[in-house]
């Protein structure tokens, strides 16, 4: 028997209604420091837009610095949260349904993010729009056979669906609260809930659309990663141009996205006294597919390895050579140590049932996965066909800046969620129980 | 003119609430609506209600963004006659991508249409004839009865172990 099948349906409601109470001073002192930390990151990039884009690190050969790679970063970030809400929905793996809820929001807020970064890698971010095709008088249209293109569209199509997808499965929760609140709350649940009743004309209608919402959102998942990936598997440089790309982004979004759900959901679960519904059965589960993931990606680093070989290239051969012996040798080992090894300890049951191991390997992971883009986007252009041309690449003080800030920007937005929309799905819980823990809708 | 009532009761859980429409199905009074907190299989087969339409909407929006996304690329590509890499100016293997991403989101839009439309969202008037409870641990059906045969429901879903309780007055023909 599961752990949350002790639990009944008013004592879940109850205890995500409690999460939504007035929030205490400490509350509004990490809201304020997370303020902080935006100002500064959005000082950053004023400072930048008029500087010019110089202020940041980037060069000849090294064009595509730290935005590239917080971009890719977050948008892998991002996928998780499909995988928890659609894939794992898809396969009814119960086990999904009391963090689906805050994967969901993480993709939308990490994706959000990640879409910011096009816009401060553009030196003149007044002239985004040229990106939309709309008709103008210079008959200039985006090109669709770039990848850059490609990008924009799989983006703006994540974004979309993923909000729809979190904002149609929380329809039955922003009811419940609806119906517990009072005053001015009340009124802006009511309008949010859209007038939900659970009528069985509702629900019949909802469980088809929702189930039609993973279907779809699951071919889109593995699309939009692989096109990330495309940015650079379809330029002619060595350690890019790969045909493993694209699965092993996806893979390595999905491992970096884990990651960052245990990195939320553990203090999430203490601070809110989540333990009996996000129990350590679940958090092994997370981990569990954290060694999954983690040996795909492992494999994907020996097979690049083992490509770069078996081509008889020598460009590509010192390409692998140099990313593991060079100037990178660290941020390499690293990225090895942390994204392939170290979710390995998850094969031991003592640390994956505690709670200071999960959450210590959840942020390495993090870190890792940071530095695995760092060493392909960098890596690959700053060592690639002719020495004269090599080059090096440090961020800026400009560009950390800016990567703290959309860390605290990420964070912020999670934490005004946490204490004003259901962070946990009661509806999806209490159907956990209904089944056993083994089935959703 | 005659007037009928809506008489809500009240269950605690699903084998009542499935009980007690299997028992109004058989009854002279007609069986509105449930209400539940989650989306129970068990209640919908006891409604004996047919699959959702939500597919065929999502379908066409699906069919709608697959052409709408190729039409944009190889569009776009036509009016700015422009060779990339050496490829054809429409290049069809770079707009499947264009016209995946288009299918998927058009998809989304459909299912979502479809979703409110059949669903009946925004409905803020059906909160007048409705109780709370049913979104937290109960579940709710409501039967339609003559006015003059209320208590006589009440007292019905209250041998099914509901808590009853009646809503305004409708016009028989409305």
């Amino acid at each position: 028997m599961n752990e949350a099948a002790q639990l009944t349906y008013t004592e879940i409601d109850q205890t995500v209604l409690d999460t939504l109470r007035p929030p205490t001073g400490a509350y509004w002192l990490v809201v304020m420091v997370l303020i902080l930390g935006v100002l500064q990151g959005a000082a950053c990039w004023v400072y930048q837009i008029f500087v010019g884009i110089g202020a940041g690190g980037q060069n000849i050969p090294v064009a595509w610095g730290t935005y590239l790679i917080n971009f890719v970063f977050w948008v892998g970030i991002a996928h998780s949260g499909t995988l928890i809400s659609a894939i794992l929905y898809l396969f009814r793996a119960g086990w999904r349904n009391p963090i689906a809820r805050a994967a969901e929001t993480m993709t939308i807020f990490a994706v959000t993010i990640a879409g910011l970064f096009p816009f401060i890698h553009l030196g003149r971010v007044w002239v985004v729009y040229y990106m939309l095709p709309y008709p103008n008088q210079r008959y200039l249209w985006p090109n669709f056979q770039s990848p850059l293109v490609f990008d924009m569209v799989a983006i703006g199509t994540y974004l979309t669906v993923s909000t729809l997808f979190w904002y149609t499965g929380m329809l039955p929760d922003l009811a419940l609260v609806r119906d517990r609140a009072t005053g001015f709350r009340k009124k802006v649940f009511t309008v949010i809930s859209m007038g939900w009743t659970g009528k069985h004309e509702q629900w019949r209608h909802y469980t088809r659309g929702y189930l039609f919402f993973a279907a779809l959102a699951t071919p889109l998942v593995v699309s939009v990663h692989s096109v990330v990936s495309w940015d650079f598997a379809l330029g002619i440089v060595p350690g890019w141009h790969s045909t493993i790309f694209a699965p092993y982004f996806v893979a390595g979004a999905i491992h970096s996205g884990l990651a960052m759900v245990l990195t939320l959901i553990i203090p999430l679960r203490k601070i809110f006294h989540y333990e009996k519904i996000v129990t350590m059965r679940i958090l092994e589960a997370v981990a569990k597919t954290i060694i999954f993931t983690g040996l795909i990606v492992g494999y994907a680093y020996a097979v690049e390895y083992f490509l770069a070989w078996y081509s008889h290239n020598p460009v590509e051969l010192e390409s692998f050579r140099w990313r593991a012996l060079g100037h990178y040798s660290i941020e390499f080992w690293i990225m090895v140590v942390c994204n392939s090894l170290v979710p390995l300890l998850f094969f031991f049951k003592r640390i994956r049932t505690s709670i200071a191991w999960l959450f210590t390997i959840s942020i390495l992971i993090n870190i890792g996965m940071w530095y695995e883009r760092f060493v392909i986007i960098i890596g690959g252009v700053a060592h690639d066909y002719i020495p004269h041309a090599w080059g090096l690449y440090w961020p800026s003080g400009i560009e950390w800046g800016i990567l703290i800030g959309s860390f605290s920007l990420f964070f912020l937005f999670f934490v005004l969620f946490v204490k004003h929309l259901p962070s946990i799905s009661m509806t999806e819980m209490k159907e956990t129980l209904d089944h056993g823990g083994n089935d959703a809708h | 003119m005659p007037t009928d009532s809506q008489v809500l009761a009240i269950f605690a859980d699903e084998d009542q609430t499935v009980a007690a429409i299997e028992a109004v199905k058989q009854s002279p009074w007609k069986l509105d609506r449930v209400h539940s907190p989650i989306p129970s299989h068990r209640i919908l087969a006891a409604l004996e209600v047919k699959k959702s339409p939500v597919g065929w909407v999502t379908l066409i929006g699906g069919i709608i963004g697959f052409f709408s996304g190729f039409g944009l690329a190889i569009y776009t590509a036509s009016v700015w006659k422009l060779i990339v890499w050496g490829k054809p100016v429409i290049a069809y293997i770079p707009f499947v991508i264009v016209g995946f991403e288009f299918t998927i989101l058009f998809s989304v839009f459909g299912n979502v249409l479809g979703l409110l439309i059949f669903g009946g969202l925004p409905d803020y008037k059906g909160l007048k004839n409705y109780d709370p409870r049913c979104s937290g641990e109960h579940f709710g059906v409501v039967a339609i009865c003559d006015q003059e045969e209320q208590n006589k429901v009440i007292e019905f879903f209250q041998n099914q172990g509901g808590e009853a309780r009646v809503f305004e007055e409708l016009a028989a023909d409305s």
